[in-house]
């Protein structure tokens, strides 16, 4: 496993991996319990399928930004074929400086008066 | 391990999603395929019970897109790394890596180079408009074997008024003639064409036009296009050349056009003219006469016609004329015409020699590659603890494959550029060698084609050598990791594998070194056969008069005793002559035996109810002209000063001519007639056969008339008593003293000209022997390698054997006996595929025939001699083992 630790090598960051780091801000999951999420929150706009969902987990995994989990539910609630993953603190890192991009982003946007609307607060 | 459920248990949409995760790495598959299957499994059930048809086909749809979007960046990652891999292992390990590499680029480079040339030349398209719609029109006399007779003026103009077939149909014959008001007479080659001839072939010209219908007709003002070469050579590309005028020969040429640079077809020209323009094209006797043939004839075919259809009009055609003119075409000589492909044509000659070449090269390479599989499988045997250890961490057994293989295309690539290279620096050199084969070697050039069989080439035997060495790192993967040296099961397997890689590479330098062998040796009988003449210390120049000033054969006659009266005056000179050409001259060599026949009838021989009429080849010459040539005279006499156009018409034969129509009487007083009787030639004479056409073409019937009675003076030759080039410069003053408006051309001895026939045997014949040199290099390189490596690998052996009483003597004749076996092996195998292959041989040899022993022999013998070298270094230290030494180290 390469870990780099410079974060800015990956931004900017495609949707579909930021949105997979944010599935695993609050807690570790499985790979469905991912994709789930992800189509929810973004409300359908960023879709999963198995193959980018893993294309995505096994670069993140190779980069260091996720690692298996080795915390495993009561057994009961456990399926063997599902495997967890949380993030490490250098991926939590790499989220928040994208986060802060697109913050940085959204404030240069508004300073400069592009949204006519006031729809966005 | 995570349970997986065997197939056979799986619906259908699992099964189609687990054969599409093999579009996936393998390692990627191990990692996470059961996951994305569990995934799909629960994304299939979730629509399967809250969705309808159209978000089950949502589903698939972007689980398609999915995989087909990370497979190839997977792919793409993977094979980033092996390349960053292989490089740092290349890079460690020099002498395998500039070996392998050097070797491949050898191979690689000689197909590469060779490959061009056969590409541009023979298939590539001509560089014209729909180059494939052209051919070449030929008048044939079957039962007489002439395939390829020259047209007249009439027979021109028949065909292409009667034909269906045809867009075009045009004429050229070529000329050389003087050209006056630039500087001295100038001899310019010259090329009389029909009025569309450019538009046939598609070609526009660069400057001003090129010939209309008006430019044709008889009368109009002559008018001259230049080609491009011309043009800039000698005219330093002035654009303002359109509408300068030039004197050629008794005529005033407005410049009316230059050509692009296009290749020229038949011949390279300096200028180009209408047929009226031209004297002896449009004089009484070529438009009149149907006999008189010169000129070539090309035709474009119309949209949508097929060459069969062509040729069955055109044997249409001769049908008719042979029933409207029964005295041009009598029944006897099966008389008919047809037509091939300009592109065939063109490479006709070079194509056998081409593939041969090719074929050799191929050769070429494959022992290459067998050498640099050889260098991996040793390279192999020193990297096992290295793969065991990447195994045992973790690497999956396809992607260590699939590195090795990413290690092998690296290597091949770079040998590929490298090969590229060499290829393009030899090109000049291919070139010119084609050029003596086709016209087209000018259009050889690296292109994208050369590029694409550049690539494919290191592709292929990167797949080639890096699957071996692959299949055998598979063999061992578990094994690598015993202590000691390698597993024994998998070492002699491999060693099995190399030796077998030796004898394949001794057998192919075989099958080479005998082509080059069988080439030499037919180059050497070339070398050796009698021309029938004496050409040392003779020189030939090609005299160009002014026709115009000459009008009729008896003031020819007075310009040659003239000419010659002032040569043979010269000190130095022997004996000279003047003549229509003379033996091995390069145009009559490259006209072939059909340019200059003649049928005639013998006096009191009637011909039988369809007997062919007897041919014979004519040429002029003047009295002094077997004197000066070195040809004995075997009856009869020579021609003599009285032989002139008041005198009776003679003629004098060669042997051939002689054995043929008269082999049990004289020859000598006997008569025969070339015009149907209205005229008749005596023979006065018999001399010895020469060969005229080249060294390896027997000699023909020969019958020769004297310049006096016919003309036909265009070469003067004389003997000198020393070195010929000496009075080379004093001949061009005498003949311009002569007549100052005479250009001279292409003065070589026939010395010379005797070599220049042999050229073509002889290059091909030398990179023949290259390829077969470069071959024998790296088998016998090979073989050194192998054998070094097998005596590294029994030095406890050895040392054993030493130890219980073997002498040093006796280690040397083991190795060297292996060595040899391999050898003696792979030469068995080699003759066999040389035997085999005889059939196609047979064309290119002269006098030697395939199977020759001597050369069998001697190649042998050679692979042997070399083959023990290769093993005496490796031999010698293998005796040299000191025992105890060798039992300490393990």
């Amino acid at each position: 496993m390469t870990r780099n630790k410079n974060v800015e090598e990956f931004l900017p960051m495609t949707p579909a991996m930021f949105q997979v780091l944010i599935a695993l801000a609050d807690g570790e999951k499985h790979g469905y319990a991912i994709l789930k999420e992800v189509a929810r929150r973004t409300e359908d706009t960023v879709r999963l399928s198995a193959g980018t969902l893993y294309g995505n987990l096994a670069r993140l995994e190779s980069s260091g930004l996720i690692v298996e989990s080795d915390a495993r539910p009561a057994i009961g609630l456990d399926d063997e074929r599902r495997r967890y993953y949380r993030l490490t603190e250098f991926g939590r890192e790499v989220a928040v400086a994208e986060a802060e991009r697109m913050d940085t982003a959204l404030s240069q946007a508004r300073a400069k008066k592009l949204f006519r609307k006031t729809r966005l607060a | 391990m995570a349970h997986i459920a065997p197939t056979s248990n799986l619906s259908l949409s699992q099964r189609i999603f687990r054969g599409l995760l093999r579009t996936l790495p393998a390692d990627f598959r191990a990692n996470f395929g059961h996951e994305m299957e569990g995934v799909f499994a629960e994304q299939k059930r979730e629509v399967e019970t809250r969705g309808g048809p159209l978000d089950f086909l949502k589903l698939w749809w972007e689980t398609l897109l999915g995989i087909f979007r990370t497979a190839p960046r997977e792919h793409w990652d993977i094979l980033k790394q092996d390349c960053a891999y292989a490089a740092r292992m290349l890079a460690n390990s020099p002498g395998f890596t500039v070996t392998a590499v050097l070797t491949l680029a050898l191979g690689i480079g000689a197909n590469t180079a060779i490959f061009s040339v056969v590409h541009s030349v023979l298939l590539r398209p001509l560089p014209y408009h729909d180059g494939q719609q052209l051919i070449f029109i030929r008048q044939q006399a079957e039962k007489v074997g002439i395939a390829d007779i020259q047209f007249s003026a009439h027979e021109v103009n028949d065909y292409r008024e009667q034909n269906r077939t045809l867009a075009g149909l045009v004429e050229y014959h070529g000329m050389s003639f003087t050209l006056f008001g630039h500087g001295e007479p100038e001899r310019v080659s010259t090329g009389v064409v029909s009025a569309n001839y450019f538009d046939v072939f598609g070609v526009k010209p660069l400057l001003g036009r090129t010939f209309e219908p008006a430019d044709d007709r008889t009368g109009a003002p002559p008018v001259l296009v230049l080609s491009y070469e011309y043009w800039k050579n000698n005219f330093g590309a002035d654009a303002g050349i359109i509408g300068k005028t030039f004197e050629l020969n008794d005529k005033v040429h407005t410049v009316i056009g230059v050509l692009p640079p296009v290749p020229q077809y038949p011949d390279e020209n300096n200028v180009y003219m209408p047929t009226s323009a031209c004297p002896f094209r449009s004089s009484p006797k070529m438009s009149e006469n149907r006999d008189m043939r010169m000129m070539e004839v090309f035709g474009r075919l119309k949209p949508g016609v097929t060459l069969p259809q062509a040729r069955a009009d055109l044997a249409t055609i001769a049908e008719r004329m042979k029933s409207e003119y029964a005295k041009s075409y009598p029944e006897s000589i099966g008389y008919g015409a047809t037509a091939s492909p300009l592109q065939d044509e063109l490479t006709r000659a070079a194509r056998p020699t081409l593939l041969v070449l090719l074929a050799a090269a191929a050769f070429v390479l494959l022992i290459a590659c067998a050498n640099v599989a050889n260098l991996t499988l040793a390279r192999m045997a020193r990297r096992e603890r290295e793969l065991a250890v990447r195994t045992a961490l973790g690497a999956g057994r396809s992607r260590l494959l699939r590195q090795l293989l990413t290690e092998s295309f690296l290597l091949a690539f770079v040998a590929g550029v490298l090969g590229l290279a060499m290829a393009y620096g030899s090109l000049e050199l291919l070139t010119q060698f084609a050029a003596r084969l086709t016209p087209r070697a000018r259009e050889i050039h690296i292109d994208a084609g050369v590029l694409l069989f550049t690539l494919g080439a290191a592709l292929g035997t990167s797949i080639v050598f890096g699957t071996i060495s692959a299949l055998f790192a598979r063999a061992n993967l578990a094994s690598g990791l015993k202590e000691g040296s390698a597993g024994a099961g998998a070492g002699r397997s491999r060693n099995r594998m190399r030796s077998a890689l030796i004898v394949s590479q001794i057998a192919f330098s075989f099958m080479l070194l005998i082509g080059a062998g069988l080439m030499l040796r037919s180059l050497a009988k070339m070398q050796q056969v009698n021309p029938g003449f004496v050409p040392q210390r003779v020189l030939a120049m090609k005299i160009t008069y002014n026709w115009a000033k000459y009008a009729g054969v008896g003031q020819y006659a007075l310009a040659a005793k003239k000419l010659l009266g002032r040569v043979e005056q010269e000190p130095g000179v022997l004996s000279a002559a003047v003549s229509s050409g003379y033996p091995l001259e390069p145009e009559l060599i490259s006209a072939g035996p059909d340019s200059n026949f003649a049928t005639f009838q013998v006096e009191g021989r009637l011909l039988q109810p369809g007997e062919a009429p007897p041919t014979t080849s004519t040429a002029a010459a003047s009295p002094g002209y077997f004197r000066t040539l070195g040809i004995p005279l075997t009856a009869g006499r020579e021609f003599a000063d009285t032989d002139d156009h008041n005198a009776l018409n003679v003629a004098i034969i060669n042997q051939t001519m002689q054995r043929r129509l008269w082999p049990n009487e004289n020859p000598l007083g006997k008569r025969v007639s070339y015009d149907d009787g209205k005229t008749w030639t005596t023979i006065v004479g018999v001399v010895g056969d020469v060969r005229e056409f080249g060294l390896d073409r027997p000699p023909i019937s020969e019958m020769y008339v004297p310049v006096a009675q016919t003309g036909g003076m265009s070469t003067l030759i004389v003997r000198s008593a020393a070195d010929p080039e000496a009075i080379a410069r004093r001949m061009r003053e005498v003949v311009h003293e002569a007549d100052s408006q005479t250009a001279i051309t292409h003065e070589m001895t026939v010395e010379q000209a005797r070599e220049e026939s042999l050229a073509s045997p002889r290059l091909t014949a030398t990179l023949l022997g290259l390829f077969a040199a470069l071959a024998l290099l790296i088998a016998a390189a090979g073989i050194g390698g192998i054998m070094a490596l097998a005596v590294s690998q029994r030095v406890r052996e050895i040392g054993i054997r030493m130890a219980l009483g073997a002498r040093p003597a006796d280690v040397l004749r083991m190795v060297l006996g292996h060595g040899l076996a391999l050898t003696f092996l792979g030469v068995a195998i080699g003759a066999a595929g040389a035997l085999a292959l005889t059939g196609l041989a047979k064309s290119f040899l002269f006098e030697v025939t395939p199977t020759d022993p001597l050369t069998f022999a001697g190649v042998a013998l050679v692979l042997l001699a070399s083959a023990l070298l290769a093993s005496f270094l490796p031999a010698r230290r293998a005796a040299s083992i000191d025992p105890i030494v060798a039992l300490r180290n393990e």
